[in-house]
């Protein structure tokens, strides 16, 4: 499932993912992103135009990554669209607020439809927010990590406003989507039959000689 | 045209799966139900015949305009001298230049593919006027320029490429056998072509190759155009995908220039398909697109504060990025490389973040763009959307489309569709009745609103809700003038009924006895009779006592 491309010049190969943001309104989704490519919270100060897709370069032990994340509408009206945005996408973060249970409730739902939608291909993790709201915590730390756990999903805590955990939420996440990547193309390299399966929409532009014998149009040059 | 209205009329019954000609092959809706053989013969000889009929249609054309001379010339005679050496200067100009178009007609066996702006033209044409004639005229001109230019620059370039001089004419050889691709060139595929040769000029080695890749690709569409679109998207992709790998493994281009060149690829190829391969006769495109026009007409009534749009409009420079807003995404339809459809997307969605800005002063997260988005199509009603958003998503670079920014917006714009064709009563916040009264134009959910209005909304749509206002107003009155007539209807009958009745009672009670007419009261005076047999006046009668 990964749009990996061999780089040009250096040895160091290139990926690039792209991670939705799932979540009821009002959890923070858009706080983390924030955070995140801009290191800011409720600034007034903020320079960005819109939170809604954000990417963020990195270099992960000589991998370079680039990440787009896609933010989602979190109103309950939108979420017949959820196959929408979350095609083709190689991970997920499903974001929570420790303080609604509802919201916890409503990440179950996500997790349902992701792995009935993607199976195992996607990277899941699920974040509770607001951790500095300790006090009115209405998720139980414990039940949540449970939960996480049984569906193969990680879970982090965070909280944007005290930015923390999230630079080890994403850093880890990319971390994961590379792994599955990369065992995806080994998979792919070793049963060609398989190539092609995936053309449309996912974009393969790996430097697997996959779709060499297809090339009709080209065969002459 | 008359081809077009042809090809799309036809159906064909799921029991009829051989060719129509009974070749014994397997025929294809697609192809009017022929077989690919048979087809291309049958759509031959059609565009042969259509060729012919429009040759005819200019003769005949030609004849009529001189006619019509003739006789203006001929009431005109008396004119002064001067004028009428002006008009036969004209005179010949114009008989001159039909010959041209009787030129073009005769060359048309090979470039059919104008027939139909020629056509309609000439229809116009038939209207007699000459300077109308001498407008399509020079019109025409335009339209052929170009195609006679083309060959010369093109080369030209080529020819300074050096290398590509040497293929260049060997694809010339090989576009021999398919005209086409040569003649459906506008001044902006020319423009596209040139833009691209420039480019690849830039890519030294690698720019030979890819023009080769990109004029076989063409070629090999051209002869694909009667398959089915879903496999001719395929086909682009896979070259796509193809010439990216190569420029990476082979000729070992850098990413960044990787990008820019499969930007150039894309705008040359499409620049020459999209005629064909937007809206394709052969899907029911077409249909979708009024579907959703019609959905969206419906539902003109749909407020912001339904949609929860957090963008005041009140504000001068938020309607302002809201109209542009609009403006981009009706715009999107005029373009024709995927890409720059994808850009038209991009910028509307730029302007609707501008516009969320200035009113929450914060960046836009999903939950404010996407019902903005909404909104804007739901305002905008951007023609053929359907048509759009297929055509990008079957012959966009797939890299971009899958993960950039133009991607995402894409993505939002695809929702956006989505959300209005399955938009009920709950996902608005309404009530079934209130949706179902709305949707069914009974009542607007403006009239309310329009007392409090801001001073910016469009004037018209101001008055009209007012005229709409005092329109209800007086129906209102009429109503209950008739309803009052009508009572006052009743009343007066009630009362001749009353009155009627009355007077019956009266009549029972008191019958009228008409006395016979001899024996009028006075007659008791006149004739005395009884009085005779009355006895006697009593006489008095003193009594002693």
């Amino acid at each position: 499932m990964a749009a990996a491309g061999s780089g040009a010049g250096g040895g160091g190969r290139s990926f690039s993912f792209k991670v939705v943001l799932l979540g009821e309104g009002c959890v923070g989704k858009t706080s983390l992103v924030l955070r995140y490519c801009e290191n800011k919270f409720n600034d007034k100060h903020i320079t960005t135009l819109q939170a809604s897709f954000l990417t963020k370069k990195l270099n992960i032990g000589g991998k370079r990554v680039n990440l787009a994340i896609w933010d989602t509408a979190g109103q309950e009206r939108f979420h017949a669209l959820g196959p929408i945005y979350y095609r083709d996408s190689n991970g997920a973060i499903l974001v929570y607020d420790i303080t609604d249970e509802d919201s916890f409730q409503k990440v179950k739902n996500w997790v349902k439809e992701l792995r009935k939608m993607l199976g195992n291909e996607i990277c899941l993790c699920i974040v509770g927010n607001k951790i500095d709201l300790e006090k009115e915590r209405h998720v139980s730390v414990q039940e949540a990590e449970t939960y996480a756990e049984s569906v193969g999903a990680k879970h982090y805590h965070t909280s944007a406003k005290q930015n923390k955990g999230i630079e080890e939420l994403f850093l880890d996440l990319c971390k994961r989507m590379i792994e599955t990547a990369q065992v995806d193309e080994r998979a792919r390299g070793n049963g060609s039959s398989q190539s092609g399966t995936a053309r449309r929409g996912v974009q393969i532009i790996d430097d697997e000689p996959q779709a060499q014998s297809s090339g009709g149009c080209c065969s002459s040059g | 045209m008359s081809l077009k209205s042809e090809r799309r009329g036809i159906h064909v019954d799921q029991s009829e799966l051989l060719c129509k000609k009974g070749c014994g092959y397997y025929g294809n809706p697609a192809w009017q139900g022929f077989c690919s053989k048979c087809w291309r013969e049958e759509y031959h000889k059609a565009r042969q015949k259509q060729i012919q009929d429009d040759w005819e249609l200019a003769e005949r054309l030609q004849r009529e305009e001189e006619e019509a001379y003739a006789s203006s010339q001929s009431t005109q005679g008396a004119q002064s001298l001067t004028f009428s050496k002006f008009e036969e200067k004209k005179t010949n100009e114009k008989t001159r230049k039909v010959t041209t178009v009787k030129k073009f007609f005769s060359a048309s066996s090979r470039t059919g593919a104008k027939k139909a702006a020629q056509e309609r033209n000439l229809k116009q044409g038939q209207l007699g006027r000459e300077r109308n004639a001498d407008n399509i005229l020079r019109d025409l001109k335009e339209i052929f320029t170009p195609s006679w230019e083309l060959a010369s620059p093109t080369e030209g370039n080529t020819a300074q490429l050096g290398e590509l001089s040497a293929c260049s004419t060997e694809i010339h050889e090989a576009k021999a056998p398919s005209p086409s691709i040569n003649r459906q060139v506008s001044i902006e595929t020319d423009r596209a072509s040139k833009e691209f040769i420039e480019f690849l000029k830039t890519c030294h080695k690698s720019g030979q190759d890819i023009y080769k890749q990109c004029k076989i690709f063409l070629e090999a569409m051209h002869h694909k155009r009667e398959l089915n679109i879903e496999e001719q998207s395929e086909y682009a992709q896979d070259f796509y995908q193809n010439v990216a790998e190569k420029l990476q493994t082979r000729s070992k281009v850098s990413p960044e220039k990787v990008e820019k060149a499969m930007d150039q690829i894309e705008k040359y190829i499409m620049t020459r398909l999209y005629k064909y391969v937007f809206c394709p006769e052969t899907t029911d495109d077409e249909k979708k697109d009024l579907v959703v026009q019609k959905r969206i007409r419906a539902l003109h009534w749909v407020t912001p504060q339904m949609l929860c749009v957090p963008v005041n409009e009140e504000i001068p420079e938020v309607s302002d990025m809201v109209v542009k807003a609009i403006t981009d995404i009706i715009e999107m339809d005029s373009k024709r490389v995927p890409r720059d459809k994808l850009a038209c997307i991009t910028q509307c969605s730029k302007h609707i973040f501008n516009a969320i800005k200035i009113t929450k002063n914060e960046p836009a997260s999903a939950d404010d763009f996407l019902p903005t988005l909404i909104y804007i199509v739901l305002k905008g009603n951007p023609p053929r959307l359907q048509s759009n958003i297929q055509y990008i998503t079957r012959f966009c670079n797939p890299s971009r489309l899958m993960t950039g920014e133009d991607g995402y917006y894409f993505t939002n714009l695809c929702c956006a569709v989505a959300f209005i064709e399955k938009l009920d009563a709950q996902s608005l916040n309404l009530s079934q009745e209130d949706f179902d009264r709305y949707m069914s134009g009974q009542t607007s959910p403006k009239k309310q609103e329009s007392e409090n209005w801001s001073s910016d909304v469009c004037l018209g749509v101001k008055q009209m809700y007012k005229n709409l206002d005092l329109l209800s107003q007086l129906n209102e009155r009429q109503e209950r003038i008739v309803s009052e007539a009508k009572k006052l209807e009743r009343d007066l009958i009630d009362w001749t009924d009353g009155i009627t009745k009355e007077v019956q009672d009266i009549v029972e009670k008191y019958p009228l006895e008409i006395k016979p007419k001899n024996q009028p009261l006075a007659a008791i005076d006149s004739e005395n009779v009884e009085n005779d047999k009355l006895p006697p006046p009593l006489q008095p009668q003193v009594y002693a006592g």
